[in-house]
């Protein structure tokens, strides 16, 4: 068999973008040494995520309509190994993920999971659904992800594209453990470029050179700046449209504003529930271990830390931060006002130009374009012109 | 009963649904009824989509192309995978709990029902609207305001060739502000997009705003502006030009508000308008619970109520005030009686059956036995 597939289908808040970003940006360069990343736009895997698995996203399916069929159908057309990477695949069902499989064609399957442990994923995932208009606190999501039903759209989400044994058995039931590849997210603290090797070890990238510089990336906000944005969004949902929340609110204020203050408590699992996702998380591992998989990292870097030296709770942050958090985003959405304003007044200014410009003569045409006779007289004077600018 | 035993009565579960069959999981499972070949497929299908199936199988005769169809869908939009039949084999530590599918929750049943009906409206070519030789001479009149009214008369006048220009009378069609408030979230939906009706009631109150199409007062003075104030009329006494509206129901409105994100991910947002417009909502009217009879009707609920009733206030007073000719009184426009529902995920889902049901019924007994 000749082609090879290196799907990549999560999990979601393990360097995903970047990695997407480096593939995109690298794309062409990537051909002379055989791999192939089939994307005419960043998010064209997304798109095609979302039409495989008929998920709207706040109006951006309109874009999808058809992107799962043409990216398969590009995968199919190419030879030597395509990379097709997005981690929102995996929230795939069974039937969605046979699906995806079958459109490649006869091919090898590699299957890759990025995955990070569970006492960072859990406040990451709290916090992407706040930057997505979530109003729910997080003793609240806490309350849902351990429901055992898993009942709701927020924990049968969480579950579904965190829950690492469950995802492979959707995604490979069938494949052989070394055709799938774990990497597996280092602990905070480690080299800065670790887990960037790792990927590259993983899809063959390595030694290659290439521009990895970090465009594209999904940062994290402090437990102050979530519980601001939080509030924001109990405020402002139902006045701000989702086309507006994204720019304004997740780009501006979260990931440009408040995503800067670093110094800020970070967000962690509360100390009461720190025992049973520990437990959880060795289950996984043990689990993980026993299926025999392809590892690049160490599984042990999913297992979960002690429990935080001091814990701050974003249902009850400290005001002084919250408010320090504030003042910032107003100044942002000061700047911001004004530059728009800027932009509005040179706008009108070019617009009163160019009416003025074409007003008065417009009028005149117009008027005598309604009848015949301006009509005839408008024909002999553009005759006249024309034979007075030709002598001209 | 061990793993394959287990295994084998789902098949057999399955196999007894696609004969037709619609005996709730549970009691098959009891009953301790025949198994069949566990081979007979790589993984069973989901129990949202047997369910659903089971469902199917009490209302009617599923042609055998719509029971494939069925077994092999994916669900859309959020939600659990797909689940496994309680019973049907032994417990994974990991993934969801299996489920008894007849508790499962309506959304999780709605989600398969609508991504085959997208599917089916996806197919189908909208016939255009019937339209004749416009006849400059037959002067129309342009009616703005209540969207169902307007939709009305837009279409039998272009129906009868009529013109509607620069220089057309304009109406604007008013009536208690409740009515108009669904008829706006009811076109919304069958439009291509709608939040939930009561957030959506909510929002509007939070906005300090009615929508702008049926803000009556205000539409009539654009129009007296743009056309001059002699030709407007705002008509608060029903006056249907080309026929009483037919208003959907509560759940049809639902039900179209939940095929439309769907079906935005298959065809474009102007198809999708069209599909909805013109194909999915006169074959939803026409089944039992999709016509508003006067009691299906959307409905304001009680908690919005003041808002209502102060906003359309405000309305009456604009009407008073106004230059523009007003036909009838303008407190008609103030909350009457008018008897209407929330729209239920229940009535959706009854409602989508019956319309899988419909478009994919069986032709008869021979055919669907030759089908199968």
């Amino acid at each position: 068999m000749s082609k090879r597939v290196l799907l990549h289908v999560g999990t979601p808040k393990t360097g995903t973008s970047h990695l997407q970003d480096v593939l995109f940006r690298n794309r062409r360069r990537l051909v002379l040494h055989g791999l192939h990343y089939p994307a005419h736009r960043f998010d064209a895997h997304f798109l095609a995520a979302l039409d495989l698995m008929r998920l709207p996203w706040g109006g951006l399916e309109h874009e999808a309509v058809g992107a799962w069929d043409a990216l398969a159908e590009r995968v199919r057309r190419t030879p030597g190994t395509t990379i097709v990477s997005h981690e929102i695949l995996a929230a795939a069902s069974r039937s969605q993920a046979a699906r995806a499989i079958e459109s490649f064609g006869d091919i090898e399957l590699h299957l890759v999971l990025s995955v990070r442990d569970l006492g960072r994923q859990i406040p990451a995932e709290w916090q992407e659904n706040v930057k997505h208009r979530s109003v729910v606190s997080y003793a609240r999501f806490l309350d849902m992800i351990r429901d055992p039903q898993r009942r709701g759209r927020i924990p049968s989400w969480f579950w579904s594209v965190q829950e690492i044994p469950d995802i492979i058995a959707r995604w490979a039931p069938d494949l052989p453990p070394e055709r799938v590849h774990l990497v597996t997210v280092p602990p905070s603290g480690s080299e800065a470029d670790l887990l960037w090797r790792r990927f590259a070890e993983a899809f063959g990238l390595t030694g290659l050179d290439l521009d990895v510089g970090t465009e594209r990336v999904n940062p994290s906000l402090g437990v102050p700046e979530t519980a601001l944005i939080r509030r924001i969004n109990r405020s402002a949902n139902q006045v701000v449209p989702p086309a507006d929340y994204r720019p304004l609110v997740r780009e501006l204020l979260a990931h440009q504003t408040l995503a800067q203050r670093t110094s800020s408590p970070r967000l962690a699992l509360p100390p009461d529930i720190h025992d049973w996702v520990a437990e959880l998380a060795q289950s996984w591992v043990a689990e993980l271990r026993e299926r025999g998989y392809a590892v690049v990292g160490d599984l042990d870097d999913l297992l979960v830390g002690p429990p935080a030296a001091s814990y701050a709770d974003p249902d009850k942050p400290r005001e002084r931060q919250v408010s320090a958090a504030a003042v910032e985003a107003i100044r942002a959405l000061l700047v911001e006002n004004a530059t728009l304003r800027r932009d509005r007044d040179r706008l009108e200014g070019e617009l009163h130009d160019a009416r003025s410009r074409v007003g008065l003569r417009g009028k005149v045409v117009n008027r005598l374009e309604t009848s015949g006779a301006g009509r005839r007289a408008l024909r002999l004077y553009r005759r006249a012109r024309g034979s007075s600018s030709r002598s001209a | 009963m061990n793993d394959d035993d287990g295994r084998r009565r789902a098949w057999g579960w399955v196999a007894h649904l696609r004969s037709g069959g619609s005996t709730p999981w549970q009691v098959w499972r009891e009953r301790g009824d025949a198994g069949a070949d566990v081979a007979s497929g790589r993984a069973l299908p989901g129990a949202q989509q047997l369910e659903l199936l089971r469902r199917l199988n009490e209302t009617g005769r599923p042609s055998a192309r719509l029971v494939d169809r069925v077994l092999e869908a994916s669900a859309a939009g959020r939600g659990s995978p797909d689940l496994e039949l309680v019973g049907a084999a032994t417990e994974s530590a990991f993934g969801p709990r299996p489920v008894d599918p007849a508790r499962l929750p309506t959304g999780e049943l709605l989600r398969v029902a609508t991504a085959l009906l997208a599917e089916d409206l996806a197919g189908v070519e909208p016939g255009a609207p019937p339209t004749a030789r416009t006849r400059p001479w037959r002067r129309g009149v342009r009616v703005v305001g209540d969207p169902a009214a307007a939709q009305v008369a837009q279409r039998a006048q272009s129906a009868r060739g009529v013109a509607v220009g620069h220089r057309s009378p304009v109406v604007v069609a008013g009536g208690p502000l409740r009515r108009l408030l669904a008829d706006v979230w009811v076109d919304r939906c069958f439009a291509g997009g709608a939040p939930r009706w009561e957030p959506w009631l909510l929002g509007l109150e939070q906005r300090r705003r009615v929508p702008p199409r049926v803000d009556l007062a205000r539409v009539a003075d654009t129009w007296a502006r743009r056309s001059g104030v002699e030709r407007v009329t705002v008509e608060l006494e029903p006056r249907p030009r080309g026929g009483e509206p037919e208003r959907p129901s509560a759940d049809a409105a639902e039900l179209a508000r939940r095929v439309a994100p769907v079906l935005g991910l298959m065809v474009t947002p102007a198809r999708r308008a069209r599909l909805l417009g013109d194909v999915l909502r006169p074959r939803l009217v026409r089944l039992p619970g999709g016509l508003d009879d006067g009691r299906d009707g959307l409905g304001v609920p009680e908690e919005r109520d003041e808002w209502v009733t102060r906003r359309a206030r405000r309305m009456a007073e604009a009407l008073t005030r106004g230059d523009y000719a007003v036909a009838g009184d303008p407190h008609a426009v103030l909350p009457a009686e008018l008897p209407g529902v929330a729209p239920t995920g229940s009535g959706a889902l009854a409602l989508a059956i019956r319309a899988l049901g419909e478009t994919g019924a069986a032709t008869g007994k021979a055919t669907g036995e030759a089908d199968r």
